[in-house]
């Protein structure tokens, strides 16, 4: 199955199962929880299934493309099913069957993994899982959200596309994989990989992404204070990848890592907390519409 | 009749952590409320799976144990008239009895005298009825120290629960929580029998449930089952050519991560080998759970286990693992190549960036610490002269600058385990002395309970340097241990100090080492409101609680440690040797013969500032000879307390007490000139002193029975 195929399919498994399907958000994010359609939506009383590609960048990962499988550019496809339905598991194994994964001759885990993100207040629990050793897909039962407690609990299926891709094609890395019939994902994203790394790691500008980022920051203010909820959350979102780019210049001592993972989070917290106190006022549409 | 409960929760696959929680809080709250319910059992056994835990009460009887319940009414004086006749007040409670007073008896209350009342036998309700309380009180009460909650419940667990199956025999025993009804289906494995198995009896559950539903429910079994596939591969097809690394840690997870145990091996290619013995079995096992091979020499091999989750015969699933293990060894190698590059400068600065504790400092900070603690306790008189070695010397001066930076190297923060490990390995390659590079390994011994101790004074100096200094820097910052919280390890730490002293023999006063460490602390951190006396006391205690658990947990005499800190000794390696000394006198001499003269002594000093004993004062011959022979004493004691010769200490002392008793019978302290008197108590209080040099007897717990 091509790498293209993989998305169709899973967005028409989605799609047969109750989920909208969206598009990918056009900002630099480290993941699909960042996108506000899982970031801001999982709070709140209101029902939602969603399921989306996004793109996502975490520069610390860039291995200048030598790596089989760590890269600092990947796609993930990321469902949302709010309330997490008592079969949440037994859909995502439905998804895999539709991919062609015989479930009966493949050896699927369960891995523990207690997903946190300090830097929006996220916090969840839930598992990585592995089709022959092979991490395919996180699992989480989202339980914070900018550091409030999440009820309903919403559960987060993000699918790692090359990764499972890699698995279907049987292909020893993200390169060779087969995007459609005529052209690789090395021929699509392998010279974007290295320059990319060479940038992160070599290139960017330590005193710009400061700058950046304190100019991120006073805008979020400036907007929120509008009541600008939408248009503030990509600040923070960009506050975020900045941070992540700092990371990767290693601009940041431990010890100011810690202050810059609060303030962003504070900035998150503030967000999500405006963020319900709208949805109330707008009497939580999406809840009436059952 | 008996009968045999099965209770099994069915849940999303619960992390190994949380079943061994599980397991045994389920055995627990489960056994405590039948007990207090009256449920009589024959045995109770707890089992697990990764989908499952479980609970089989076996013998269960079907009816409570019926319960005497004792009622009483009026006190039997207003019960009856002067002519023994019911009163009123007797008719009417044997009425709300539903009873004749001829019926009831008489009940004492203890120190209320009695009353008129009845004994009424409570019949016991039946198992059945109690049972649903008892079981979904069960799931409430059960908690894990990580829990969630799903959808919309209200209920917390570890992972969300998916059935319940409650069977008494062949009954199900029904309650209701969250969205679910108790029954008497379970389920098999999650991929090779998805499908609901119906349990008729809750003695065929395991049995069904294996041959059916493929899932061995019982951990002991997985376990044996896991180690026999071992067992097997290692002599029939290895001929005894490779052996597995059998971590514990490892295979407990293990266990817990299948359903079924399937082990099956998998290759590598050889040009990880080059990677170090102890990274490349840490890159192996630590994110897939694979077992690390060894060949006959002990070095690593390029086979590995892999243990499934089912029974299938798919060569994909080992083709699959191969695959992910190559591209985790392929980042294993390059972290190792990135370390490579760098050396210990290089980490050193980077130590710097790295908090120890926040208002503590960074790690930089505390190794330039050790530096100085370290050279502290090795130039201390008792460290038998540590310091004048100059190879020790230098060698704890290198090793405490460079113990902390493998915690900035790529490999120790991929594989966290891997602390001192990986710092040893690069010392090692950048050719520091093996000396420095052992003790960078050993600095962290003991890591747990039992673990050994570092071979060398180098490790073990750093060793007690390390801990002391992050003991001495959270009582600081207000962290210090409470109760059974210590999330820092501190009691750990400091059982650590107290086993590395004796192991090394170092004979110093921790006050002095605490006060020299807070000092160092306190010059470059602000600590408002800091009591610096009171904290370095609290420390001084905490360790030497640590020394007085040890003797505990041996069943020895905690009275005698007691005596010794009456002395104010404050070494532990001294208090150990008096400790020796005194335990074995006390088991061949009367150590009443010291204990009773002292407490004489003691008993008779009542004021709290002394004079010189004034010579001219004496009237009697027996304060003479006290005086004389105290003079003695003193010189000769504290030439034996020099030499640490504490059992001729002893013998000294034993000899003395009978020129105390003689004191004691010819003299009248008491006399009624004042100052012949105050004379009398000042000549005591030097006797008391003589004592106290070894310690306090006074505080020597007597037999009963004896007077003093």
């Amino acid at each position: 199955m091509n790498f293209q195929d993989i998305i169709f399919n899973l967005q028409k498994y989605w799609s047969d199962n109750g989920c909208i399907i969206k598009q990918p958000m056009d900002l630099e994010k480290g993941a699909g929880t960042f996108n506000p359609d899982t970031f801001l939506r999982c709070l709140g009383p209101e029902p939602w299934n969603v399921a989306y590609v996004e793109p996502s960048r975490r520069p610390t990962d860039g291995r200048y493309g030598e790596n089989p499988f760590r890269t600092q550019f990947f796609y993930q496809f990321q469902v949302l099913l709010k309330p997490s339905p008592d079969d949440a598991i037994e859909l995502y194994l439905g998804s895999l069957k539709s991919l062609g994964i015989n479930l009966k001759l493949h050896d699927i885990r369960f891995v523990e993994d207690d997903w946190q993100s300090p830097t929006i207040g996220a916090a969840g629990l839930g598992w990585e899982i592995w089709v022959d050793g092979m991490e395919i897909t996180q699992f989480t039962y989202f339980q914070q959200m900018g550091g409030l407690a999440l009820k309903p609990v919403s559960a987060e299926i993000t699918y790692g596309l090359e990764r499972i891709a890699m698995y279907l094609q049987d292909k020893d890395n993200f390169w060779d994989l087969k995007w459609s019939d005529d052209i690789t994902y090395g021929e699509l994203h392998l010279e974007s990989e290295k320059q990319w790394s060479v940038y992160n790691f070599e290139v960017a500008s330590v005193s710009m992404l400061l700058d950046l980022f304190k100019k991120y920051e006073d805008e979020f203010e400036r907007v929120i204070d509008r009541g600008l909820i939408f248009v503030g959350c990509e600040y923070v979102l960009k506050c975020s990848h900045i941070f992540n780019l700092l990371d990767a210049r290693e601009a940041i001592s431990v010890a100011e890592r810690t202050s810059y993972i609060a303030r962003v989070r504070n900035l998150a917290k503030k967000l999500c907390s405006l963020y319900l106190k709208k949805r109330e006022e707008l009497g939580y549409p999406l809840l009436k519409k059952e | 009749m008996k009968k045999n409960l099965l209770f099994e929760i069915g849940t999303e696959e619960l992390p190994p952590s949380c079943i061994r929680e599980g397991v045994s809080g389920l055995k627990k709250i489960l056994e405590d409320k039948l007990t207090e319910n009256r449920l009589e059992f024959e045995d109770i056994q707890a089992y697990c799976s990764p989908r499952r835990l479980v609970t089989v009460v076996r013998g269960l009887g079907e009816l409570q144990k019926s319960k005497i319940k004792t009622v009483t009414g009026p006190r039997l004086k207003v019960a009856f008239d002067k002519e023994g006749n019911p009163t009123r007040a007797a008719e009417g409670f044997a009425k709300s009895l539903n009873m004749k007073v001829s019926d009831l008896e008489e009940i004492e209350i203890e120190g209320r005298g009695l009353y008129l009342g009845k004994r009424i036998i409570e019949k016991g309700g039946k198992a059945v009825d109690i049972l649903p309380d008892i079981l979904k009180g069960t799931i409430l009460n059960l908690t894990f120290s990580k829990q969630m909650t799903w959808a919309d419940y209200d209920i917390k667990f570890a992972r969300p629960i998916r059935w319940i199956l409650a069977l008494y025999d062949d009954e199900i025993i029904k309650f209701s929580i969250a969205n679910l009804n108790s029954g008497n289906v379970t389920f098999g494995h999650r991929t090779l029998h998805p499908e609901p198995i119906a349990i008729k009896d809750a003695g065929s559950y395991f049995k069904l449930l294996q041959d059916k539903g493929k899932v061995i429910a019982d951990d002991v079994k997985r376990k044996e089952l896991i180690l026999n596939q071992i067992g097997k591969l290692e002599e029939k097809e290895w001929k005894g050519n490779y052996r597995v690394v059998l971590d514990e840690n490892l295979l407990n997870d293990v266990v817990n991560l299948v359903e079924i145990p399937n082990t099956i091996v998998g290759n590598f290619p050889g040009e990880f080998l080059y990677i170090p013995k102890e990274l490349l079995v840490e890159a192996i096992q630590h994110h897939q759970k694979y077992f690390a091979v060894l060949d006959k020499s002990g070095n690593v091999s390029t086979k590995f286990l892999i243990v499934q989750n089912g029974i299938r015969d798919n060569d994909e699933i080992k083709k699959g693992n191969e695959k992910v293990l190559k591209a985790r060894l392929s980042d294993a190698a390059f972290f190792y190549e990135e370390d490579r590059k760098h050396d210990f400068n290089y980490w050193t600065n980077k130590l710097k960036g790295v908090i120890f504790f926040s208002n503590l400092g960074s790690m930089y900070d505390k190794a330039l610490r050790l530096k100085k603690v370290s050279a502290y306790i090795a130039g201390l008189s008792g460290c038998s002269g540590l310091y004048e070695k100059d190879d020790v010397s230098s060698y704890l001066a290198a090793a405490s600058m460079l113990c902390k930076c493998d915690l900035v190297t790529n490999m120790v923060v991929e594989f966290p385990a891997l602390q001192g490990v990986v710092g040893r390995q690069y010392a090692r390659e950048k050719g520091e002395k093996s000396e420095v590079s052992k003790a960078i390994f050993e600095h962290y011994f003991p890591r747990f309970a039992a673990d050994i101790l570092p071979s060398t004074d180098v490790g073990l100096i750093l060793s007690i340097a390390d801990k002391i200094d992050t003991i001495t820097g959270m009582f600081l910052a207000g962290k210090m241990p409470s109760g059974s919280e210590d999330p820092f390890a501190l009691r750990r730490k400091a059982s650590g100090i107290v086993l590395s002293i004796l192991k090394g023999k170092y004979d110093f006063d921790l006050t002095d080492l605490i006060s020299y460490n807070q000092n160092l602390y306190q010059k470059s951190f602000d600590f408002k409101g800091i009591n610096d006396l009171k904290i370095s006391a609290e420390i001084k205690d905490f360790i030497i609680a640590r020394y007085r658990f040890l003797l505990e947990k041996k069943g020895k005499r905690l009275d005698i440690l007691e005596s010794i800190l009456g002395s104010g000794c404050c070494s532990i390696l001294d208090i150990d040797l008096r400790y020796k000394t005194m335990e074995e006198f006390i088991g061949s001499e009367d150590i009443k013969k010291i204990s009773f003269p002292m407490i004489r002594c003691k008993n008779i000093i009542d004021k709290k500032e002394f004079e010189e004993v004034d010579e001219e004062l004496f009237k009697e011959e027996y304060e003479k000879r006290l005086f004389s022979s105290v003079n003695k004493k003193e010189k000769a004691i504290k030439d034996l307390m020099c030499k640490k010769n504490y059992a001729s200490v002893l013998a000294e002392l034993y000899e003395f007490g009978e020129i105390v008793d003689l004191f004691f019978d010819k003299v009248l302290v008491m006399d009624k000139d004042k100052k012949v008197r105050s004379n009398r108590v000042n000549l005591i209080k030097k006797a008391v002193d003589l004592y106290l040099m070894l310690a306090d007897f006074s505080r020597l717990a007597v037999e009963s029975g004896s007077n003093i």
